[in-house]
């Protein structure tokens, strides 16, 4: 049977469980003395052994067969978790990680687990209980079954079925009826048992095939899985998993290309309405209109089914802050805030390693030591925040910290030397921090540390959400903290845009930083810093001429409007020539030609089939 | 023809639940049992197609009713009633010659699916 097929659910559900596992280790290791995490520790490492096993992955079964059995006595032992044995748990789960991905990729003689491997047998043997005669140990394991005769069955009843030795018995009964059934495991005696957690295996010698084996298991009741092996007990056949249907795991790629069907489908639909609007026919209209409606729908639907809540990327984070945490002598909690808050999964991809960074910034530089805390008046702790949420049309995802907040000082007197700002400056304001940060290259870090790299994270961060139509906000108060703010739509690839003119050039402008636009009156220009800007009500708009940044000739119209764009508590007022009404538009992937200027995001074909630029607002704010 | 169904057990609340769940998907309930002793007689008299049993009922329980219905009838089909955590007793049952089991507090879909399996 060919396996390879199965590899990629393989590696997405064993992250899951590895994922899980971290989670639950830091739960235990908040609090050592309570037991309630290993269950779910064992279970998921559990998990991982037995699909690695069933995917002839040897290595990763075997890695986590030595876990389990550390767990199996952390379990059965009694005495509280040490220290060094979660360090050891903690270590297991990364090896684990790696092992995985490395020998999915087919590398895995590249990596050597050995010392692991001898560190939790080690481990394991410390905590054995003495053998007792009489009592066998009640250890469940798929791999360890006796070799015997016949064919090995695995089965796992629901985890919400009640009295589940009673009902491996009936399962067990039905079997007997089939053939001889012998190697149970664990032990008959132990299924009546309340650790028992409905997992359980046996050999049958019968002439039954596979099917009428797994049938009449899962006729006994309560039966998840079953998985029938060949005689050789090598592959396993036909695991159906009954009342999980309600999901299924599709590649990504699938979508993306669904999406990119559904983004041409929306453009098509953009020119027939722009053609049917040219027509007088009554009839014709309405069969548009219909199907621009079932398009949207179609659209919403491939949108939603993309959506994905942003604890998949979050929930790693707490085992990245508290490892830099423990290398750096600091004290840190860590909170996160709207981990349901859901993303595209495009975009929540690409925003993992911008947040780690974050993150690393804010334990490195942030969170001071705790002696420096105490003797400022803070708690020795540190607080680091995560949190998403939906701001309307937007999601808002800000990373804060309570600590030393940014060395202005420094990062001017740097801007300075490299010109970057007047010489004469008084102070950097945090709307320019960002921008000084943001220069290639620049240093925030005033010794170069393996944690958080050498300062040149900022720009990537900055181009990542500019890529993804998003924004950053950066404030930072001295000796109270600094938080980082991005800004994304939450769905990428369709977004509606105001259509902007120029000289003979349309631009599309994304509404999710168009707060307002107003008309261009010459007798409320004014001057502020040097710079023009407009009075609006009682606010100072800054204005840009999009046909200067553009560089085009001629003369302007005599009427124009402005575009009030908004990023965070930054306004300002583009300049445009003309506003040719809005449209939904599908952002293609865009690699700016060397020297373009860095105020477009993306491209887009418009309706009536003319290709135009996204320009980013961030850019031009 | 539908299934015929005898329902033993000492609380009328729980014998008119059952009874309710299974007439409504079509099942005739030919008798209903308060004690052991009961069961195995009425057992004998109808010789149903399903018993529902309780396993604890005054003088004789539901566990021996089930070793003396099977005595007499090796095929007869017996769906146990049992509380959480009477695990032991249900695979005692079990053992006897009950063919399922259902836990109390009852889900419709739950015992419909039993009886079904039971049956089938």
């Amino acid at each position: 049977m060919d396996l390879s097929q199965y590899t990629e659910l393989f590696r997405a559900e064993t992250r899951d469980h590895l994922t899980t596992l971290n989670r639950l280790l830091l739960e235990w290791e908040q609090q050592p003395e309570q037991t309630e995490a290993l269950p779910g520790i064992f279970r998921a490492v559990h998990t991982v052994k037995g699909m690695a096993a069933t995917m002839g992955y040897a290595r990763v079964a075997d890695l986590a067969h030595r876990a389990e059995t550390l767990l199996d006595f952390l379990r059965t032992g009694g005495r509280t978790v040490s220290e060094q044995e979660l360090e050891l748990l903690f270590r297991t789960a990364d090896v684990l990680e790696a092992l995985v991905e490395a020998t999915v990729a087919g590398r895995e003689a590249a990596l050597d687990v050995t010392p692991v491997l001898a560190e939790l047998d080690a481990a394991a043997s410390r905590r054995e209980p003495p053998e007792q005669p009489g009592r066998a140990r009640r250890r469940i394991s798929f791999v360890s079954v006796p070799v015997g005769t016949g064919r090995k069955v695995e089965v796992v009843l629901r985890a919400d079925g009640a009295l589940k030795g009673a009902r491996a018995l009936l399962v067990l009964r039905r079997m007997e009826a089939l053939g001889t059934v012998h190697g149970v495991e664990p032990a008959p005696t132990a299924l009546g048992g309340e650790e028992f957690d409905g997992r359980f295996a046996f050999r049958i010698e019968t002439q039954a095939p596979a099917e009428r084996i797994e049938a009449d298991a899962r006729a006994a009741g309560d039966v998840e899985t079953v998985r029938v092996h060949t005689a050789g007990g090598e592959a396993a056949e036909g695991e159906r998993d009954a009342g999980r249907a309600r999901h299924i795991r599709v590649d990504l790629r699938r979508l993306d290309v669904l999406m990119n069907v559904i983004g041409e489908l929306v453009a098509a639909r953009g020119r027939l309405e722009h053609l049917i609007a040219e027509r007088r026919d009554p009839e014709l209209a309405e069969s548009v209109a219909a199907i621009s409606g079932l398009t949207r729908q179609l659209q919403s639907e491939i949108l939603q089914a993309r959506m994905t809540p942003v604890w998949q990327v979050f929930d790693r984070f707490p085992r990245v802050v508290r490892d830099l945490a423990r290398q750096l002598d600091k004290q840190v909690e860590f909170r996160v805030e709207g981990k349901e808050i859901e993303l595209d999964r495009a975009i929540l991809d690409e925003i993992g390693d911008p947040l780690i960074h974050l993150l690393r910034n804010a334990v490195d530089h942030g969170i001071e030591s705790p002696d420096q805390r105490v003797a400022a008046g803070k708690p020795a702790a540190g607080q680091i925040t995560l949190a998403a949420m939906r701001d309307r049309d937007t999601v808002v995802i800000m990373v804060s910290d309570d600590g030393r907040g940014i060395d202005r000082a420094r990062i001017l007197a740097e801007a300075k030397r490299r010109g970057l700002v007047d010489e004469h400056a008084p102070d950097i304001p945090d709307d320019q921090l960002l921008r000084v940060l943001g220069r290639s290259g620049f240093s925030t870090a005033g010794r170069v540390s393996e944690v958080s790299g050498r300062g040149v994270g900022v720009d990537v961060i900055l181009t990542r959400m500019r890529e993804l139509g998003g924004s950053v906000e950066v404030r930072s108060v001295p000796g109270e903290g600094s938080s980082f703010t991005l800004r994304l739509p939450p769905t990428l690839a369709i977004v509606r845009a105001l259509l902007a003119r120029v000289g003979a050039e349309r631009y599309a402008l994304p509404l999710t930083h168009v707060a307002e636009t107003v008309e261009l009156e010459a007798s409320r220009v004014t001057a502020f810093e040097g710079r023009e800007a407009l009075l609006l009500r009682d606010e100072v708009l800054p204005l840009v001429h999009l046909r200067d940044v553009l560089a085009i000739d001629g003369a302007p119209p005599a009427r124009r409007p402005v575009v009030v764009l908004q990023l965070g508590d930054r306004r300002t007022g583009l300049v445009i020539d003309r506003m040719e009404g809005q449209q939904e538009i599908v952002v293609k992937a865009f690699v700016p030609p060397r020297g373009t200027l860095p105020i477009f995001s993306g491209a887009t074909v418009l309706g009536d089939g003319e290709p135009v630029l996204i320009l980013d607002a961030g850019g031009l704010v | 023809m539908s299934h015929t169904v005898l329902v033993c057990d000492d609380a009328i609340f729980m014998r008119t639940m059952i009874s309710d769940i299974l007439a409504q998907s079509g099942y005739e309930i030919v008798g209903e049992a308060e004690t052991g002793v009961q069961a195995i007689e009425r057992y004998k008299q109808l010789k149903p197609d399903l018993v529902t049993m309780d396993i604890v009922m005054p003088d004789l329980g539901g566990i021996e009713a089930v070793r003396e219905i099977v005595k007499f009838d090796p095929a007869a089909r017996i769906l146990m009633c049992s509380a959480m955590g009477q695990q032991a007793l249900v695979v005692e049952a079990i053992q006897a010659g009950a063919r399922d089991f259902v836990v109390k507090p009852f889900q419709p879909s739950r015992v419909l699916e039993a009886v079904q399996r039971v049956l089938g």
